[in-house]
């Protein structure tokens, strides 16, 4: 009787990919919907009305705040529910994209201003700048959103192991 | 006999760790900008709601006939983040809105935790239609508008407005001179200059003062001179006789009144006699 042969290692696996059905999916991105409208919608909404009865103007206007969150909104969305599939990459660029839209909607609205005033003192802030750093945030996005596209394209599935461990 | 295996999670794909990488750095990045921004509101209201504010403001007569017109102005900075690069612009109005004169501060650095103390001196000088003329004999009101930009957390351009009223007090408030009933005494004719004033400025009125009767065709027609020491703060009433020269009538003249002391000479506005 001959031995058997001795093992070599552990060999690398990938833990089962677990993914949750469309039905659970599409059920969990609607919940998410609900912090996410919070977030994106209803506390700039309020902000940004709770600045203008203070008689502080911001240029950019509630309609446009509520469209471009709702438009975030949406694509994240859709974004979650398209997790598992080729389109997740695709769509995660699409969220930065929109995102950056945004911002650089707000930006064509400058200058932003805010005035403070205290005793016999005022001090105006220019905070356009601001703005312009953020842009940062969606530009990193669409980076990672790029690699997850090339992913998707080199190894279909292959991230779902990692995404959706068992 | 099975081998024994023991079960391990293979290591992600490089690009899959870049995707994962690049989205962490965003969320950081994004949590970073947010905090910044809200301290940097926080400090900014900190810096606006704070006094910034003109002191100390006083004049002295200068040896070139002029009031120098000095304090300082300040602005703190209780706020987190420096103020740099700040360049005031200001001016002073009388109480009447007329241009009296203008500074400059900076440009500096306001450190956060600080107050920057930047003094500033004006020099008015003084002529019978100038601006400074009522600082001498008017209490008022003086408007101390400053205005500039900074830089503040780095990254924000700033406006910074002052805007401030401070009191004046005029080293010869309320000048009154008014001339006697002409007396004749021994063939020559004196005639007594009653003058009044009080001094609401901060430091004492210690000179000489003359005046000089002038009659309506601009002849000279005498005066006197006498030293004066009001301590701030005092009311002056004296009154001195002036021998008027032989055939001179003061009526529908003026009076001139002079002060000088170690430092120079002042001319009041002329006082018009009925």
């Amino acid at each position: 009787m001959t031995a058997p042969p001795p093992a070599r290692g552990p060999t690398p696996e990938a833990a089962p990919a677990r993914v949750p059905s469309l039905g659970y999916r599409i059920l969990v991105a609607a919940l998410r919907l609900v912090p996410g409208f919070l977030l994106l919608i209803a506390l700039p909404v309020a902000a940004l009305t709770f600045v203008n009865s203070h008689g502080y103007a911001i240029p950019i206007s509630v309609v446009a705040v509520t469209a471009w969150g709702a438009a975030l909104l949406a694509v994240g969305a859709a974004q979650y529910i398209l997790k598992p599939t080729r389109a997740y990459g695709p769509l995660s660029i699409a969220y930065s994209l929109v995102g950056l839209l945004y911002l650089l909607y707000a930006l064509s609205l400058s200058p932003y201003r805010f005035s403070l005033s205290g005793g016999t003192a005022s001090i105006a802030a220019e905070y356009s700048k601001f703005l312009e750093l953020l842009l940062i945030v969606p530009a990193l996005g669409i980076v990672a959103g790029l690699l997850t596209t090339i992913e998707d394209a080199r190894s279909p599935g292959g991230r779902l192991p990692f995404d959706f461990p068992g | 006999m099975a081998a024994l295996v023991v079960p391990t999670h293979r290591r992600p794909p490089g690009i899959y760790r870049a995707a994962h990488a690049v989205r962490v750095v965003g969320a950081i990045v994004l949590v970073v900008l947010v905090l910044f921004a809200g301290t940097v509101a926080y400090s900014a209201y900190e810096v606006a709601t704070s006094s910034a504010e003109s002191h100390s403001l006083s004049a002295q007569f200068a040896s070139n006939g002029s009031v120098d017109v000095s304090g300082t102005f300040s602005l703190s900075n209780p706020g987190w983040y420096p103020i740099q690069g700040l360049e005031l612009s200001a001016r002073i109005a009388n109480g009447t809105g007329v241009f009296l004169g203008t500074f400059l501060v900076g440009p500096t650095t306001v450190a956060p935790g600080a107050t920057g103390v930047f003094p500033f001196a004006i020099a008015i000088p003084i002529s019978p239609s100038g601006p400074a003329e009522s600082l001498l004999t008017t209490d008022q009101y003086l408007d101390v508008h400053a205005w500039g930009n900074a830089t503040y957390a780095y990254l924000f351009h700033i406006s910074v407005s002052l805007s401030q009223n401070r009191s004046w007090g005029a080293p010869f408030e309320g000048l009154h001179a008014s001339l006697g009933a002409p007396v004749v005494m021994g063939g020559q004719v004196s005639v007594p200059v009653h003058v009044t004033f009080s001094d609401q400025s901060s430091e004492d009125d210690v000179g000489t003062m003359s005046f000089v009767i002038i009659s309506a065709s601009s002849v000279a027609c005498g005066g006197a001179t006498f030293p004066i020491s009001v301590p701030s703060g005092s009311y002056f009433d004296q009154t001195e006789d002036a021998t008027l020269s032989s055939g001179c009538s003061p009526a529908g003249g003026h009076l001139v009144i002079t002060y000088t002391t170690p430092s120079g000479t002042l001319a009041f506005p002329p006082e018009p006699i009925p």
